[in-house]
């Protein structure tokens, strides 16, 4: 049913009738989607490269902050993190694996395969608001900081950190902390949604019925560019 | 006159393989799975042990090993190595002028102040600023005392 074309960089490409690239427009806007998003990214990460050595000398430092493992009561510095990495790469193996079984149209390993890569998404997301919830609580011992308070700048025992004050060093690492995790979770968790349709539409028969697993692939590229971004955060934020 | 067919099946090029031809992918797939895994374990143990490199060593070889990981997750998950040549292009020629731009105009142009030499211009700076007001608050005195006396200096 449908004739399986070469890779053949060929002048007829630009001949007009078929797309040049020789991939269907809804694949090519997910790539120009994927790339104007990774600028989204580069340009908050430069800003936090920016910042961060503004200020080289009180800026914390990542493998003393983020030291929690859950069900352990010590201090395992980026433990975690790289649990959280290692959860995601596999998720995206498990997607990758995905998109290959529906080159196959064996719609059982997709919906298998789908099915894991959407635990993987769920665990990264509920990782990430742990680590987010330690890092608002704090740590018992607290540092003092010149807070406002009624109206008036105090010295006070603080713990955690927000919006307005930090224990660990400087407020803006906190904010940027939130901002950079905070769209990439929420680019997970949206990533998390859209697998999740076309998991339903997979086991509907959809799929099936089209005859092509494409929506499968283009999901595909979106959760590929998440576990991407991830790198690059996880490499800047919690290892430079 | 061609018939415009943007119905991906007939022209999409990996859109079915057969039986064999996905075992030797999935194994590749595999294979590139623990290729990341060596290389995140290799970043952790460095992170964990930072005291012991040059911090611009390091700074290398971690953006090394991430744009390492991106090759391999661009190419081989997101399957733009089976994509034909154009396409690479239109994705990878972009962004990579993005991120030279950003090596060169941040690290190394536009970034040397807040990364390197602040502290000498800041305070060439202020001294400049400095010696600027105290030369205005001395015109300052000098031009209420002329007024003073109602110009009879001019």
């Amino acid at each position: 049913m449908s004739s399986h074309a070469i890779a053949t960089d060929s002048k007829d490409d630009w001949s007009g009738g078929r797309s040049p690239f020789g991939i269907s427009y809804g694949k090519m806007f997910m790539w120009f989607f994927l790339i104007s998003d990774a600028l989204t990214f580069s340009g908050l990460l430069c800003a936090y490269g920016f910042m961060r050595h503004k200020y080289p000398d009180v800026w914390p430092v990542p493998g003393h902050v983020f030291t929690h493992f859950p069900f352990y009561e010590g201090h395992i510095p980026l433990a975690y993190v790289g649990f959280m990495t290692f959860v995601l790469i596999m998720s995206s193996v498990t997607m990758v694996l995905a998109v290959e079984a529906g080159h196959r149209n064996d719609r059982k390993k997709v919906l298998m395969w789908m099915f894991w890569t959407i635990i993987g998404g769920l665990t990264f997301v509920g990782s990430q608001a742990w680590e987010w919830y330690h890092f608002i609580v704090g740590t018992d011992h607290g540092a003092v900081r010149n807070i406002l308070v009624d109206g008036q700048w105090k010295d006070v025992l603080i713990h955690g950190a927000n919006l307005t004050y930090n224990e660990y060093g400087l407020p803006v690492f906190a904010d940027f902390f939130f901002f950079i995790t905070g769209f990439h979770g929420f680019h997970v968790f949206s990533g998390v949604v859209i697998n999740f349709i076309i998991f339903l539409m997979v086991y509907n028969r959809v799929m099936e019925k089209r005859g092509h697993y494409e929506m499968v692939e283009k999901v595909g590229l979106y959760w590929h560019f998440v576990d991407l971004v991830w790198v690059f955060v996880f490499t800047f934020f919690y290892l430079l | 006159m061609s018939e415009f067919h943007d119905d991906y099946p007939q022209y999409e090029m990996m859109a079915h393989h057969s039986e064999e031809a996905g075992v030797a992918k999935r194994k590749k797939l595999w294979g590139v799975f623990w290729i990341m895994l060596t290389i995140t374990i290799i970043e952790l143990i460095i992170g964990f042990n930072n005291h012991y490199f040059n911090p611009t060593l390091l700074m290398f070889i971690f953006i090394g090993f991430t744009v390492l990981k991106a090759f391999y997750i661009v190419y081989a998950f997101m399957h733009l190595g089976d994509e034909k040549k154009a396409l690479k292009w239109v994705i990878i020629a972009p962004y990579s002028c993005f991120i030279i731009y950003l090596a060169f105009m941040v690290c190394l142009g536009e970034g040397e102040y807040s990364m390197g030499h602040r502290n000498v211009m800041d305070k060439q700076i202020t001294e400049q600023q400095q010696k600027l007001k105290e030369g205005g608050e001395q015109h300052e005195q000098t031009g209420e005392h002329h007024e003073g006396e109602t110009q009879h200096h001019e």
